[in-house]
């Protein structure tokens, strides 16, 4: 393209630098958003207004504030969750049934030490929450394992096999909390039983511990990315699994072991979700719903570029983002899934942007000579 | 039971249109893995359109419209700028099923219309999608267009060597593939189950994948896949039509995806993956830049 003495002109990166890349994710988050604003003009409301709305409630109120960061961590713990497989080369996209499975598992505890019994059960908080941490950590990997195991071994498709186990566990959920399942709530209301109050995570002002999980395994992450050798032949796995092997990368371990990880954390992000977050305490009858935010941890995944730290920054903002979007949803009355509609919209402006990690549009100045031949390239 | 039969080869007919879609796409090399964010887009816009004009063919050109603008979406996204296919097609699966879950909100509830009439008892789509089937296997295989598509599928720099234009291909290919799609997500909403419900399809876009897969791009046997996948699925619905009292309902609906599961894992086997391979478009999910 030429405008008069000048042209755009494409040219391709060889190397995409951390501030590169942290300035074309940023574009690409504004850009969502300016996109977005069509839904609420669509609405009839005022996107900045609306924008205000939303950013205020989520950052700024002292009942927004807590939900925003309660849904951070859990938005943190989902993208791990999809980073660690991504640095291999492998997706996945199946965190919804894997944090469904961590809440079972850490129900199950409760259940053997007869908590649906009666909610004065005194629990000893010391012995059952690390319990229920790891009994969610293994119910995840043990999901995740499956994808990783099939990968490796068989080379089976992971994108369908995360998706099918999704369905699979979602209607174990059903199958363990409704019509008759182990895990009902004694009232019946098609949800589990409630977690008798010693047996709640402890908060630290206010925001449960899980806080520090999150934090910890995000820098834990790019520790091992970084520094260490195994987080090396996952990279290399990641780069060209062929060449990774010859290496002498165990192309069968390596999905295994990301797969089994990614799902371990996934499941203390269903952990955070339904044991720990104040208020809830259950797994509720619209727990779906959760499931379908962790599809946020795939856009946090690919915006951050697999790069854990870079990832906290952007749940932080994502966790908000949605947070509001539901308050102004019911707020300036608008339809329900603003989340859901938010969602897709800054998934598609990723996927434009993929381009732009790739390319890059340099001016030129085209000289006295060039336009004197009349050379038009 | 024949009320279960023709029930299970209507819904096979779903899995039909969007998998077969999904093989026009893939035979000239693109995967799309959003087939489940097409159809959500044709059955939701194809819903509300039918349902505020009143008329189901306004409702299919609508959902056939809105498919064949999402492929060509995922066309652009991944001929012509080259991003990761897998990116773009979980893209616009994202955006199918968050934008429709807001767009559809205000519809929820029945649609309201009479009934499509049925052809000797059978949704007049079980006999579009064979007819579909034979359609697309004779183009495939029995013309120049066929033969352009599949060498582009294959190796597209030797195709553009001998003559043929990869782009213009492929984004035919995304492009119809796309309108199949859209059209299964209709023939859901408008026929095989008219009411509009947050997140209605549960998979059958990424069944519809797996079939593919299973179908080694031959059209027949897709048709086989989607008649077995459409019983199946008809039988985790209403399982208790057939087996009654065997499982709890719940149960009954993980049946599908374990299968499918079960059927990747037989087709690892080394017989299946020598054909496989062969049969598989070389280029599958490779962008492709002219040099």
């Amino acid at each position: 393209m030429r405008i008069g003495r000048y042209g755009l002109k494409l040219e391709k990166r060889l190397t995409v630098t951390g501030w590169q890349a942290a300035i074309i994710s940023s574009l690409a988050i504004v850009f969502a958003l300016v996109l977005f604003s069509i839904i609420f003009i669509l609405g009839g409301i005022n996107p900045l207004l609306a924008y205000q709305e939303i950013f205020s409630y989520a950052f700024a109120n002292r009942f927004g504030l807590p939900l925003t960061i309660n849904r951070f961590i859990f938005l943190l713990l989902c993208t791990c969750a999809f980073i660690l497989p991504f640095r291999a080369g492998l997706w996945n996209i199946g965190m919804t049934g894997q944090l469904y499975a961590g809440a079972l598992g850490a129900f199950a505890v409760l259940y053997a030490f007869g908590a649906k019994a009666s909610l004065a059960l005194e629990l000893s908080p010391g012995i059952v929450i690390p319990l229920m941490l790891i009994a969610a950590a293994l119910g995840g990997a043990g999901i995740g394992a499956i994808a990783g195991f099939l990968k490796g071994r068989f080379e089976i498709n992971e994108i369908v096999v995360t998706m099918m186990l999704n369905f699979i566990v979602l209607w174990l959920v059903a199958f363990m909390i409704k019509e008759g399942g182990l895990f009902m709530n004694p009232g019946g209301r098609g949800e589990s039983f409630e977690i008798p109050p010693s047996g709640y995570a402890p908060l630290i002002m206010g925001v449960p511990f899980t806080v520090f999980l999150a934090l910890g395994l995000a820098g834990l992450l790019y520790f091992l990315f970084a520094k260490t050798r195994i987080g090396y032949q996952i990279k290399a796995h990641g780069h060209n699994p062929a060449a990774a092997k010859y290496a002498g990368i165990s192309a069968f371990g390596i999905p295994l072991l990301v797969f089994a990880l990614g799902g371990a954390v996934a499941g203390l992000a269903g952990y955070h979700y339904f044991a720990a977050v104040p208020g809830v305490y259950k797994i509720a009858r619209n727990y779906a719903y959760f499931g379908d935010l962790a599809f946020y941890g795939i856009i946090c995944g690919l915006i951050s570029l697999g790069n854990p730290l870079a990832a906290i920054p952007v749940a932080l903002l994502f966790g908000g983002l949605s947070i509001g979007g539901r308050f102004v949803q019911g707020k300036l009355g608008m339809a329900f899934g603003v989340d859901y509609a938010l969602l897709g919209v800054l998934m598609i402006t990723l996927v434009a942007f993929q381009f732009f990690y790739r390319y890059k549009i340099v001016w030129v100045t085209i000289g006295e000579k060039g336009l004197d031949v009349g050379v038009h390239r | 039971m024949w009320e279960f039969i023709a029930r299970s080869l209507e819904a096979s007919t779903i899995f039909t249109f969007a998998a077969l879609g999904e093989l026009i796409n893939q035979r000239s090399g693109i995967l799309n893995v959003g087939i489940e964010g097409v159809m959500l887009f044709g059955a939701t816009l194809g819903f509300i359109a039918a349902q505020s004009t009143e008329s189901y063919l306004l409702g299919f050109l609508v959902a056939i419209v809105i498919g064949g603008l999402l492929g060509l979406l995922h066309g652009f996204f991944s001929v012509t700028l080259g991003v990761d296919q897998v990116v773009s097609g979980m893209g616009i699966w994202i955006l199918g099923f968050g934008l429709t879950t807001y767009i559809g909100n205000p519809y929820t509830g029945p649609l309201g219309l009479p009934r499509i009439p049925t052809v000797l008892g059978l949704s007049p789509f079980f006999y579009i999608g064979i007819v579909l089937v034979v359609a697309s296997w004779f183009v495939l295989t029995k013309t120049s267009l066929g033969l352009r598509i599949r060498s582009v599928g294959e190796n597209p720099s030797v195709a553009e060597v001998s003559g043929i234009d990869v782009t213009k291909t492929r984004y035919l290919c995304v492009t119809v593939g796309g309108m199949l799609m859209g059209f299964a997500g209709a023939i859901y909403s408008l026929d095989y189950n008219p009411v509009w419900n947050y997140n209605f399809l549960m998979g059958w876009g990424f069944i519809a994948l797996a079939l593919v897969f299973f179908s080694m791009w031959n059209p027949f046997i897709l048709l086989g896949g989607s008649l077995l996948y459409g019983t199946l699925w008809q039988l985790s619905l209403n399982p208790q039509l057939v087996l009654p009292g065997v499982m709890s309902r719940y149960l009954w609906r993980t049946v599908p995806f374990v299968t499918t599961v079960g059927v990747l894992l037989l087709m690892s086997t080394k017989w299946f993956r020598i054909r496989w391979g062969a049969a598989k478009p070389e280029a599958l999910a490779q962008p492709y830049v002219k040099e």
